[in-house]
C-alpha cells in the first residue's frame, strides 16, 4: 500500500502555475511527488507548490523541495513549519500561508 | 452466518458449513440469543472452549479447543457422550447437574496427556461448566472454558517436594541416612524425579561411590552398545550441572515415575560442600518424559541438588560433631583415671609421713611444747588431707565404677550407735545435746562397713559444722522394708532454693554461718553415692534457721545387691581409722582449744602450778631480758626461770633482733644500754606493727618520777626502779604477763582465725593503704605481707595502659572502699604473675580498738571460674538469641559481630568471606566498611588467618584476636580489634572458640532458611505467571519475610477479546501451602469466569458460590476488573479488597473505591456492583494487597496514601522500574510481614508494531503511531514532531533492509509515561554513516530526528541498528 497522496496541478487567473498537493508524503511517493512537480513547473514562473492540505512531510519530500528550490515556492501549513524552518527550505524558497 | 459464526478458523469454516437443519439444534437463525452469543464468544476466543447444548448436550467448539480433543475431531454437533464415552462418568453428572440446577461448578485440574509439542506431555486444565438460557430463561445448554493449569499443578507438585525435603533438615544422624532421606523423598517424588541417584565422593579421594539410588535399589546398568554411564566425573571435576539428552540410549528404560514414557532426559549435578570447597558428591536426577527440561525444570532440579546437599552437609557436620562429643567422653574418661591415680600417689607420701609422724608423737611426748605442738599441727593436717584423697579415690572409684563393696549383713543399730559415739565428745564440747535413738532391729541390713562409716560420719560432721545451739539427733526405725537413718540438727538450716543442689558434687552453699570455711563441697555428694551403692536413697528436709534432717533409706535383704559383692558378717572390729580424721576436724572448730587432744596432760602439769586460770595446755611464759650487766642478767633469770622459760640478751639491738625473731611474752629491759638503749628499743618495737604490742618492763637505776614519765611516755608498759624487791619484781612481771597473756591470747586467736580463712583477708588504714593480710590473700594474688604496707594505687590493679576497663572498675571500687567504707563487688584484678583473676571482694569498716583509727576489713573470693562461666553462658544466650531473630544469612552474621562487640566491647569486629574470588567480602560492626580501607597490616592479618584450622583462635599482642569457621558461602575470617591493647586471654579465647562454634551452626542454619526461601519463592513466581504480560503491565509478588512463607495473595492478567484484558488482584486468608492451594483454585476459576466475557461483579458472584464450597477459601478479597487498553475504559468490582489507586499525569490522585461489596462467601448473593471509569491518558493504576500498605499500629489509609506517594513519584518512570521502585519504597524496616502482590499498568500501554522493512509500510506505521499518539492526549505539534522523527528512522531501517535483506522486520515501540515518551526503531541492518554529499536527505533526516526530539541515541551492531529517541511532553 502507497502512502496516500493527491496531486492536481493547475494555473491561477495570472497564469502562475500551481500544484495542489494533499495527503502524506514520504520515501514511497517522492518520486512520484518529484515527477509532478518537474511536470507542472513551465521554466518561467516559478511553480506554486501548494502543501496546505498536506498532513506528513518528512526528509524525502524536503529532498524533492530542495531539488526543485529555486523554481518553486511553498504554501504551507502549521504542521509543517517546523519541518521546513529546521530543514531551512525555508531560508531557500519561499513560503505562504504561515 | 458470518456474524453468527465470525472468523476465518477451522471451527467457523466448519459451523458455517455445517447442516444445522438435520439436528435437533434446527437452523441457527432459530437459536436463542444467549446459544448465539456463546458460539460467538466460543469462536473468536484464543482459549478452549466448548458449547453443550440441548437435551443431548451437543457439542460445539472452537479451534484452541482441538489439540484437546486429539483424534476425536471433528466431533461438531454430536452428543456429547458420543464425544468423551469415556469420561462421561465423570463430566455427564456434572452437566446434568449444571442443566438442572442452573448453577455453575467446576471440575479442577484434570490431568490429560498431550502430544502438544511432539512428545507426550502431562498437562492439566480446569474446566468450568456453567448454564446457557434459552430466551424464555430455561437452561438450554452449558457452555465450558478451559483453562490451561499445568504450569500451576506442577509448580505446587514441585514445591511441595522441596518442602518435603526441607522437612527432612536435622533428621539424619550420618551422611548415609542423609541419602536415604533424600532417596525416600524423591520416590515419592516420582511424578517430577522419576528416577535420581546420589554419588558420593570416598573422603580424601575423587573416586565416586553410588551411594542411593530412588527408587531405591533400581537396576542402573550402561548398555553394552551405549555411549556409557554417566559421566558423573566429570561433574564432579567441573562442579558444572550437566543436561544429557541420550539417558535411553545410555541406559535403555530407566523407571518412569508414573508416565507413560521413560526419562529421555537427565541432569547431573554437583552436591556442593559447605565451606564452597570441595565438592560432596554428585546428584543424577532424571526428568519425567511428561515435561520438558525447560529453565524451569532446570532450576527445580538445581533447588533439588542443593536440599540434598544441604542434608548431607548437615549428616557430615553431625557425624563431626558426634565425633568431637566421644573425643570428649575420652577425655573424662582420661581424667577419672588420671584422679585415680594422681589420688593414689598422694596415698603413699602420706602413709610414709603419717605413719613417722604417729611414732613421733610418742617418742616426744616429753619434749617441749613447742615441738609437740608442731607435731600436733603436721598430724592434724595430715589426717585432713588423707581424708580428703580418700573422698576423692572413692569418687574416682564410683565413676569408673571400681567400687569395690563388701556387703555384710551387720546390726545397724548397733554400728550406727557406735559410729554416733565416735562424736559425742565433740558435740558435747560443742555446748549440743545429743540423742541417740537405736533401738535394735528385727533383721540385719547389708551394708559395706567401711563406706557406711563415711556416711554417718559425714552427716554427723556436717550437723556439728552447721548447728551452733540446741540438738543433733541420730535415730534409727524399721519403716516398709526399708531401714532408716536420720540425722537432724537444729542448726541454721538450707535456704529452700539451695536445697535442690545440696547433693550436688563441688556445691558449696553459701551459708551464712558455719563452724569452719573448710569444706570441698564433696561431702553429701559422696554420701549420696554410697548409699545409692547400697540400693538407697537420701533426702534432705530443711527449714531455715530451724534446722536440717537428712533422711537415709536403705533396703533390708540383699536381693538388691550383687550377689558377687556379699560375704558373710565379720567380727565386729569396732569403728575404724576412718574416723579420726572426722572427729579431728571437727574438734578444730570448737573455739578455745588449739591442741585439742595429744599434748593437753602434759601441759596440763607442767603449768598448773603457776597459772592456776590459765588453759591447761598452756607453756610457760617466755621472757626476754636485756641487760648489759651479768650479774642482774644471772639475778633476774635466778628470780624468774622456775616459773617462766627465760632467755637473755645483753643490750638493745640485740633486744630487738631476738624479739623480732622469736616474740616473748614479756622484754624486761634495763634503760641504760649500749648500741640501742631501752627507750629507744621501746619506740622501735612500738614503731613496728609486728612488734608494737610485745609488753615491755622497763627496769631503771634512775629514780624520780620524771623517768618513770618518761618510759612510759615511750610507750613501756611498765616501769621499775632499781634496786627492786624480788616480791615486787614477780608481783610486776606476773601482773604483766597475765596482761599480756590475755591480750595476746585474742591477738594470736585472730591471727590464727585470719590466716585459717580460706578467703583472702586485708585491712586498709583510713588511706586505703593495704597494711596486713593473711595466707589466702597472698596465695590468691601473689602479695605477700614482706610488702606491707602497700599502698594505693596497689601492685595488682589492672594497668590503665594495658586494660582501662579493668582498672576503671577497680579504681572505682577503691573508690566506694575508701568513702564508703562498706560493700561488695566484682572487679579484676592482676596477679603477680600477670594473669589476671576475677575477684569478690567485700569489705567492712571498723574503728580499731587501740588506736581508735578508721580501718577496712575486707575479704577476696575468686570466683574467676564463675565469673567466666557466667559470661560465657551470657554471651552464649546473647548470640543464641540474637541469631534466632536474624532472618536472612547476611542478618545473622551482622547481628553476630555486633554481639561479639558488646560482649569484649570491642572498638570494632571484622569478617572477611573468602568466597573464591582475590578480594573477601568484608563485613564489619562499623557500616560502610569495605575491604579496601582496612588498614594493610590487618588485611595481611586476616589473610594469613586463612591458614589457620576452623575454631582456633589466635590471639595478636596489638589488641586483637581473629579465628576462622566454616560460612556456607566459603572460609570466613573473624577479626577482634580490642583496641588500646588490652591482653586477650586464656579464657577470652576459649570463650571465642565456643561463640564462634555456636555461630557456624547458626550460620549455616540460617543458610538453609535462606535458601529455602528462594526455593518457595521461585515456585510461587512461577505458579502466578503469567511469564509473558501483556505490555504496559507490571507485577510483583513478595512472600513475606519472618517467618518465611508464600501466602495467599495473587496477581492475574487475563487477555481477553478485543483490547480488554481481566486484571485482578486478591488475597486469601492464612498462609503456607494450603493458601497458596486455596489461591490457585481461586485463580483458575477467576480466570475462566473472566475468559466467558462475564462482567467484574458477575465474575465476583460467581466466585461467591465456588469459594462457598471451596474449604479456606471465605473471606478472600478480590479486586476485579476489566480494562479496555485501547480506550482506558475499566469495569471494575471489589469484593472487601483495598481500593485501587490512580495517578494523573498531573500527579493527582484518586482511589477506585466504589464498586465495593463483602469479600468471598461472607454473605449469600450479596448485591455486587459494578463501577466504571476511564483512565486518563498517561494515568497509572496501582492495585495491591494489604500486605503492601499494612502496618502495626498505622492507620491503613495512611499506607494507602504512602503507596499513592510512591506512584506519583514515580509517574514518570518506566513501568517496570516503578514496580521495583514501590516495592522497595514500602518495604518495612524488617521486612514484609505479610505476602505482598502489586500490579501496576499504564494507559495506554506501550505500542509495538513489526512490519517488514518495505517503504509501503510507512503509511500503515504511521496511522497506527498516529492513534496511539491521540490517546496519549499530546498537543498536535508535539504528534508532528514524533511522526516525522519515527518517519525518518523507520525509512532510514527500510533502506538498510533493502541494502542487506530484503524484507526483513523492523521493529517500532513506543512507550508513555506522565512526563515523557521514549520511541525505539530497530533494525537488523547496520547503520548507514550519513554521507552528506552522497545521500543529502538521509543527514537532512538525521538532523530533523535530532531537531524535533529531546535526545536521539543511534547504536549500531553486527545484529542491527537501534534508534532510541526521547520527548518530553509539554503541556
Amino acid at each position: 500500500m502507497t502512502t496516500s497522496l493527491t496531486l492536481a496541478s493547475s494555473r491561477r487567473p495570472d497564469g502562475t502555475p500551481v500544484l495542489v498537493v494533499s495527503g502524506e508524503i514520504d520515501m514511497s511517493n517522492a518520486g512520484e511527488f518529484d515527477t509532478a512537480i518537474a511536470r507542472a513547473a513551465d521554466g518561467d514562473a516559478p511553480l506554486l507548490v501548494d502543501l496546505s492540505a498536506v498532513e506528513y512531510l518528512d526528509s524525502a519530500g524536503l529532498s524533492v523541495l530542495f531539488a526543485h528550490a529555486p523554481g518553486i515556492e511553498l504554501v504551507a501549513n502549521s504542521l509543517l513549519a517546523p519541518v521546513l524552518s529546521i530543514s531551512g527550505l525555508a531560508d531557500v524558497t519561499t513560503v505562504h500561508g504561515l | 452466518m458470518d456474524l453468527m459464526f465470525p472468523g476465518g478458523g477451522e471451527m467457523a469454516r466448519r459451523m458455517r458449513a455445517y447442516p444445522w437443519s438435520d439436528t435437533s439444534m434446527g437452523e441457527p437463525e432459530t437459536w436463542p440469543t444467549s446459544l448465539r452469543t456463546a458460539c460467538r464468544i466460543c469462536l473468536t476466543s484464543r482459549f478452549p472452549m466448548i458449547v453443550w447444548w440441548g437435551e443431548e448436550l451437543r457439542f460445539l467448539y472452537n479451534d484452541a479447543y482441538l489439540p484437546l480433543l486429539g483424534s476425536k475431531h471433528p466431533a461438531l454437533a454430536k452428543p456429547g457422550d458420543e464425544v468423551w464415552t469415556e469420561i462421561w462418568h465423570t463430566i455427564g453428572p456434572m452437566l446434568r447437574s449444571v442443566m438442572s440446577s442452573g448453577e455453575a461448578t467446576w471440575s479442577e485440574d484434570l490431568l490429560l496427556p498431550m502430544n502438544r509439542h511432539g512428545y507426550w506431555e502431562e498437562t492439566y486444565w480446569t474446566y468450568s461448566y456453567s448454564p446457557l438460557h434459552d430466551d424464555d430463561g430455561t437452561v438450554r445448554g452449558v457452555f465450558t472454558a478451559v483453562s490451561d493449569t499445568t504450569e500451576r499443578v506442577i509448580g505446587e507438585r514441585r514445591l511441595a517436594v522441596l518442602q518435603d525435603l526441607g522437612a527432612q533438615a536435622g533428621r539424619a544422624r550420618s551422611v548415609a541416612e542423609a541419602c536415604q532421606l533424600v532417596g525416600e523423598v524423591l520416590e515419592r517424588a516420582g511424578r517430577d524425579v522419576p528416577f535420581s541417584a546420589i554419588y558420593l565422593r570416598r573422603p580424601g579421594s575423587d573416586d565416586l561411590v553410588l551411594t542411593t539410588t530412588s527408587p531405591r535399589g533400581a537396576a542402573l546398568t550402561p548398555l553394552a552398545d551405549g555411549p556409557g554411564g554417566w559421566p558423573a566425573e566429570q561433574v564432579l571435576r567441573t562442579e558444572q550441572p550437566m543436561v544429557l539428552t541420550d539417558v535411553v540410549e545410555r541406559f535403555g528404560h530407566l523407571p518412569v515415575g508414573g508416565w507413560q514414557t521413560p526419562p529421555a532426559q537427565a541432569m547431573l549435578l554437583p552436591l556442593a560442600g559447605e565451606t564452597g570447597g570441595q565438592t560432596v558428591g554428585v546428584i543424577m536426577l532424571a526428568a519425567s518424559a511428561g515435561r520438558a527440561l525447560d529453565e524451569a525444570y532446570e532450576s527445580f532440579l538445581g533447588l533439588v541438588a542443593r536440599q540434598s546437599a544441604a542434608l548431607v552437609n548437615a549428616a557430615v557436620a553431625y557425624e563431626l560433631q558426634q565425633r568431637r562429643a566421644e573425643e570428649l567422653a575420652e577425655l573424662d574418661r582420661a581424667k577419672t583415671a588420671f584422679f585415680s591415680n594422681i589420688s593414689h600417689e598422694f596415698r603413699t607420701p602420706l602413709t610414709l609421713i603419717m605413719g613417722p609422724v604417729q611414732e613421733l608423737r610418742g617418742e616426744l611426748a616429753g619434749a617441749g611444747p613447742q615441738v609437740r605442738e608442731n607435731l600436733e599441727v603436721v598430724h592434724r593436717n595430715g589426717l585432713r588431707l588423707g581424708k580428703l584423697v580418700n573422698t576423692l579415690l572413692d569418687f574416682s572409684r564410683i565413676e569408673a565404677g571400681r567400687m569395690q563393696a563388701r556387703y555384710e549383713p551387720a546390726d545397724l543399730d548397733s554400728v550406727t550407735a557406735e559410729l554416733a559415739s565416735v562424736f559425742r565428745s565433740a558435740i558435747e564440747k560443742a555446748g549440743l545435746a545429743f540423742h541417740v535413738d537405736c533401738p535394735p532391729l528385727a533383721e540385719p541390713v547389708y551394708i559395706d562397713r567401711s563406706m557406711w562409716e563415711k556416711v554417718v560420719l559425714n552427716l554427723l560432721s556436717n550437723a556439728l559444722k552447721f548447728t551452733f545451739e540446741g540438738s543433733i539427733r541420730v535415730a534409727l526405725r524399721a519403716e516398709e522394708g526399708h531401714a532408716v537413718v536420720t540425722v537432724a540438727d537444729t542448726g541454721i538450716g538450707v535456704p529452700e532454693h539451695e536445697l535442690p543442689r545440696l547433693f550436688e558434687r563441688f556445691h558449696r552453699i553459701e551459708s551464712a554461718r558455719s563452724r569452719s570455711n573448710e569444706g570441698s563441697g564433696i561431702g553429701l555428694a559422696l554420701v549420696r553415692e554410697l548409699v545409692g551403692l547400697h540400693g538407697g536413697s537420701i533426702t534432705a528436709d530443711s527449714a531455715e534457721g530451724e534446722g536440717t534432717t537428712l533422711t537415709i533409706r536403705v533396703p533390708f535383704g540383699h536381693e538388691h545387691l550383687p550377689a558377687d559383692s556379699l560375704v558373710p558378717a565379720g567380727a565386729a572390729d569396732g569403728v575404724s581409722a576412718t574416723a579420726d580424721p572426722f572427729v579431728e576436724e571437727a574438734l578444730r572448730w570448737l573455739p578455745g582449744d588449739d591442741d585439742p587432744r595429744g599434748a593437753a596432760p602434759a601441759a596440763a602439769t607442767a603449768s598448773g602450778a603457776v597459772h592456776p586460770h590459765a588453759a591447761p595446755d598452756a607453756a610457760l611464759p617466755r621472757l626476754l631480758i636485756a641487760d648489759d650487766n651479768a650479774d642482774m642478767r644471772d639475778y633476774l633469770t635466778r628470780l624468774l626461770r622456775p616459773a617462766y622459760q627465760v632467755s637473755v640478751v645483753t643490750d638493745g639491738r640485740s633486744a630487738l633482733d631476738a624479739v623480732r625473731a622469736d616474740a616473748p611474752d614479756l622484754l624486761i629491759s634495763d634503760v641504760m644500754m649500749p648500741r640501742l638503749d631501752g627507750l629507744q628499743l621501746v619506740a622501735a618495737l612500738r614503731a613496728d606493727r609486728r612488734t608494737a604490742d610485745i609488753p615491755v618492763l622497763l627496769l631503771s637505776a634512775r629514780a624520780g618520777q620524771e623517768s618513770s614519765i618518761e618510759g612510759l611516755e615511750a610507750g613501756a608498759d611498765d616501769y621499775l626502779v632499781k634496786p627492786f624487791s624480788s616480791a615486787e619484781l614477780l608481783a610486776r612481771v606476773r601482773a604483766n604477763v597475765e596482761l599480756a597473756r590475755m591480750r595476746t591470747h585474742h591477738a594470736r586467736w585472730r591471727t590464727a582465725m585470719i590466716d585459717s580463712l580460706q578467703e583472702a583477708f586485708f585491712v586498709t588504714d583510713e588511706t586505703g593503704a593495704v597494711i596486713e593480710i593473711n595466707a589466702a590473700f597472698t596465695d590468691m594474688l601473689g602479695y605477700g605481707p614482706e610488702g606491707l604496707p602497700y599502698t594505693p594505687m596497689h601492685p595488682w590493679w589492672p594497668s590503665e595502659a594495658d586494660d582501662p576497663q579493668a582498672h576503671r572498675m577497680v579504681a572505682e571500687a577503691f573508690a566506694r572502699l575508701v568513702s564508703e567504707g562498706r560493700g561488695s563487688c566484682v572487679v579484676p584484678v592482676t596477679h603477680r604473675e600477670g594473669h589476671q583473676i576475677w575477684v569478690t571482694a567485700t569489705f567492712n569498716d571498723v574503728t580499731d580498738p587501740g588506736t581508735r583509727k578508721r580501718r577496712v576489713v575486707g575479704t577476696l573470693r575468686d570466683v574467676t571460674a564463675e565469673h567466666y562461666l557466667v559470661q560465657r553462658e551470657t554471651a552464649l544466650a546473647a548470640l543464641s538469641m540474637r541469631m534466632s531473630e536474624a532472618g536472612t544469612l547476611s542478618e545473622a552474621l551482622s547481628e553476630a559481630l555486633e554481639c561479639l562487640r558488646e560482649v569484649w566491647r570491642a572498638r570494632q569486629i571484622l569478617a572477611a568471606l573468602w568466597s573464591g574470588a582475590e578480594e573477601p567480602e568484608l563485613a564489619s560492626t562499623d557500616p560502610g566498611v569495605r575491604w579496601n580501607d582496612v588498614p594493610e597490616d590487618v588485611r595481611e592479618r586476616l589473610t594469613a588467618l586463612r591458614e589457620c584450622p576452623p575454631l582456633r583462635p589466635i590471639a595478636n599482642e596489638a589488641g586483637g584476636a581473629g579465628i576462622t569457621l566454616e560460612h556456607p558461602g566459603g572460609l570466613l575470617v573473624l577479626w577482634i580489634d580490642l583496641g588500646q591493647n588490652r591482653p586477650f586471654t586464656t579464657e577470652d579465647q576459649t570463650l571465642l572458640a565456643l561463640l564462634t562454634g555456636h555461630l557456624g551452626q547458626a550460620l549455616h542454619r540460617a543458610h538453609q532458611l535462606d535458601q529455602q526461601r528462594e526455593a518457595a519463592v521461585a515456585l510461587q513466581r512461577a505458579i502466578l505467571g503469567p511469564s509473558r504480560l501483556p505490555t504496559g503491565f507490571a507485577v510483583r509478588y513478595e512472600p513475606a519475610t519472618r517467618p518465611l512463607e508464600v501466602g495467599g495473595d495473587w496477581y492475574d492478567i487475563v487477555p481477553l477479546s478485543g483490547d480488554r484484558v481481566g486484571i485482578v488482584v486478591g488475597d486469601c486468608v492464612g498462609r503456607g501451602l494450603e493458601a497458596a492451594a486455596v489461591m490457585g483454585q481461586l485463580r483458575s476459576a477467576c480466570r475462566a469466569l473472566l475468559l466467558q466475557e462475564a462482567g467484574p461483579a458477575q465474575v465476583l458472584t460467581a466466585l461467591d458460590r465456588f469459594a462457598a464450597l471451596v474449604p479456606g477459601a471465605k473471606c478472600t478479597t478480590v479486586f476485579c476488573g476489566v480494562l479496555n487498553t485501547t480506550t482506558g475504559h475499566l469495569v471494575y468490582s471489589s469484593a472487601g479488597h483495598p481500593p485501587g489507586i490512580m495517578v494523573h499525569a498531573d500527579g493527582t490522585s484518586r482511589l477506585l473505591d466504589r464498586g465495593r461489596s463483602t469479600p468471598l462467601a461472607v454473605k449469600p448473593d450479596p448485591a455486587r456492583p459494578d463501577a466504571e471509569f476511564t483512565m486518563p491518558a498517561r494515568s497509572t493504576l496501582l492495585l495491591y494487597t494489604d500486605g503492601l500498605v499494612e502496618r502495626r499500629r498505622r492507620p491503613l489509609t495512611a499506607g494507602i496514601e504512602e503507596a499513592g506517594a510512591a506512584v506519583q513519584d514515580g509517574r514518570a518512570t518506566p513501568i517496570d522500574d516503578l514496580a521495583t521502585q514501590v516495592m522497595n519504597r514500602m518495604t518495612p524496616d524488617n521486612g514484609y510481614s505479610d505476602d505482598v502482590a502489586l500490579l501496576l499498568y499504564r494507559q495506554p500501554a506501550p505500542l509495538e508494531v513489526d512490519f517488514p522493512a518495505e517503504s509501503s509500510q510507512l503509511a500503515p506505521v504511521r496511522t497506527a503511531l498516529r492513534d496511539w499518539l491521540s490517546r496519549c492526549e499530546l498537543n498536535p505539534s508535539v504528534i508532528q514532531n514524533v511522526l516525522v522523527a519515527v518517519g525518518e528512522a523507520c525509512a532510514n531501517a527500510i533502506e538498510h533492509g533493502h541494502r542487506d535483506a530484503a524484507g526483513r522486520g523492523v521493529h517500532l515501540r513506543a512507550v508513555a509515561t506522565a512526563a515523557d515518551l521514549r520511541l525505539t526503531v530497530s533494525d537488523s541492518g547496520g547503520w548507514k554513516t550519513p554521507q552528506p554529499e552522497a545521500s543529502t536527505h538521509r543527514g537532512r533526516g538525521i538532523a530533523l530526528m535530532r531537531a524535533l526530539m529531546q535526545q536521539v541515541t543511534i547504536e549500531s551492531g553486527a545484529a542491527g541498528t537501534t534508534v532510541h529517541m526521547h520527548a518530553r511532553i509539554t503541556r
